[in-house]
């Protein structure tokens, strides 16, 4: 009797125990916990390639350049082994271009072309690099960029356009004679594509540029204005002799009267007016020459250049042509 | 002779100062980032002037200057570039130049809706720069 009592309490004690696991399992387990916010349905993100790459096309085209070279750039970090790599960094390359950011452009074109060698977009990063740099107004660096193409390039083609391209180089800078060397290294089976027969014609005209002599116009301002005179400044002219004249003539006059001090400070006045009308001549006559080159080069540019740039905002390259009626 | 010296002098001065030379309290212009450091030490003795003018003169007289930057302005920032000695030379031959030929010549600007005449210094020193 005694040992069935023991039994139904033994029983008792492992249902009590159970259900107390039971409630306590309920309780505490928090994937069972009854709770008002959701679970989260789907906690991860997965980027494909071509999403990543889709969405840096679209900034790029809807011109948020900074934005869109971050994008290219996370392409290229996360799908390093993709095939668009390359057109990816030539992008990165462009958004700082076309953001007018010309040194981040430089650097990134150039982290390509040391990349990769002697493919479609390492060839224009070269000509890119050369643009941002004709950009930043280094002519120098511009040149020396498309002279190394040309040495480590085996394609006659990409030779030749380099040498178009330093060609306007030095026609930018006025060096005509330079400019001439470079389109002559051009090989006889582009000539025509450059169309270098009208250009050579057009640069031809480049020795009837007016032009003023500065040496000359300093020279001539030693009787003050005529130097301004020489260069068409005419209004000038007059109020830089009659102002020289009059202050020489008001130091002389005060020195002749005995006033040395008015004198001195007319004379002091006098020599900056003086030397300023000297100045002022040659100056003018630089002016003048920038100006009148600076128009032939525009004429030049907007006639006779073949567009050669790659289309900027697409992937394509375009070469058209423009001519003057 | 007395008579004929005190005219001549005032036309002098009717020249440089009646043309608006140096009127217009300076317009700041970005081309004084560009001064050199060392230079402007040196032209410091003459820029004082110009800041007297500038501060004093021109806010009372007005901002009549036809040329952008202002002559005042244009001579402290030539001044600054290039010391005192070819500051003073540049800044005489604005002012023979300001209002004249050079409003032809030069590329226009509009400041607060006013038509001026673009002549900073580079448009004057860059064949020697």
């Amino acid at each position: 009797m005694i040992i069935m009592q023991t039994r139904n309490t033994h029983s008792a004690c492992l249902l009590f125990a159970l259900a107390c696991f039971i409630s306590l399992f309920f309780a505490v387990s928090p994937s069972f916990a009854v709770s008002d916010v959701p679970p989260p349905t789907n906690p991860l993100m997965v980027l494909s390639a071509d999403k990543q790459f889709q969405y840096a096309q679209d900034l790029f085209s809807a011109k948020d350049y900074s934005t869109a070279s971050g994008e290219y750039k996370r392409f290229v970090y996360f799908f390093p082994k993709d095939r668009r790599v390359e057109f990816a960094m030539y992008q990165i390359g462009m958004s700082h271009f076309l953001g007018g950011h010309y040194q981040e452009a430089v650097s990134a074109f150039k982290k390509l072309a040391e990349q990769y060698f002697d493919t479609e977009y390492s060839i224009k990063s070269y000509y890119r690099i050369s643009e941002a740099y004709i950009q930043m107004k280094d002519f120098e660096q511009a040149l020396i960029d498309l002279n190394n193409l040309v040495t480590i390039s085996h394609n006659q083609d990409v030779k030749d356009e380099a040498f178009y391209r330093m060609g306007w180089i030095y026609i930018e800078t006025a060096s005509w004679d330079e400019a001439r060397r470079y389109f002559n290294k051009i090989s006889a089976r582009n000539r025509r594509k450059f169309e270098l027969e009208k250009l050579s014609a057009a640069l031809e005209k480049e020795t009837a540029i007016p032009h003023k002599n500065p040496k000359l116009a300093g020279f001539l301002s030693i009787v003050p204005g005529a130097g301004y005179l020489y260069c068409g400044r005419y209004q000038d002219a007059l109020i830089a002799f009659l102002l020289n004249g009059g202050l020489i003539y008001a130091a002389y006059e005060s020195f002749d009267k005995g006033q040395s001090a008015l004198g001195g400070v007319i004379s002091f006045v006098e020599f900056g007016f003086y030397s300023g009308n000297i100045y002022g001549a040659i100056s003018s006559a630089h002016k003048y020459n920038r100006k009148n080159t600076g128009q032939f080069i525009q004429h030049l540019k907007e006639n006779i250049k073949i567009n050669l740039s790659a289309d900027m905002r697409n992937q394509g390259v375009t070469l058209s042509l423009q001519w003057s009626f | 002779m007395n008579k004929l010296f005190y005219f001549i002098l005032f036309l002098i001065v009717l020249a440089a100062f009646g043309t608006n030379a140096f009127a217009g309290k300076g317009v700041k212009s970005d081309h004084l980032k560009a001064a050199n450091g060392d230079k402007a030490k040196k032209g410091d003795t003459l820029l004082f002037p110009i800041k007297i003018y500038q501060d004093y003169i021109s806010s009372a007289d007005g901002d009549r200057c036809p040329s952008y930057p202002t002559c005042s302005q244009y001579c402290s920032e030539a001044i600054k570039k290039h010391g005192a000695f070819l500051g003073w030379i540049m800044c005489s031959d604005r002012l023979i130049r300001d209002g004249r030929d050079e409003t032809r010549l030069s590329d226009p600007v509009w400041i607060n809706g006013k038509k001026r005449t673009y002549d900073p210094v580079s448009n004057n020193d860059f064949w020697w720069q």
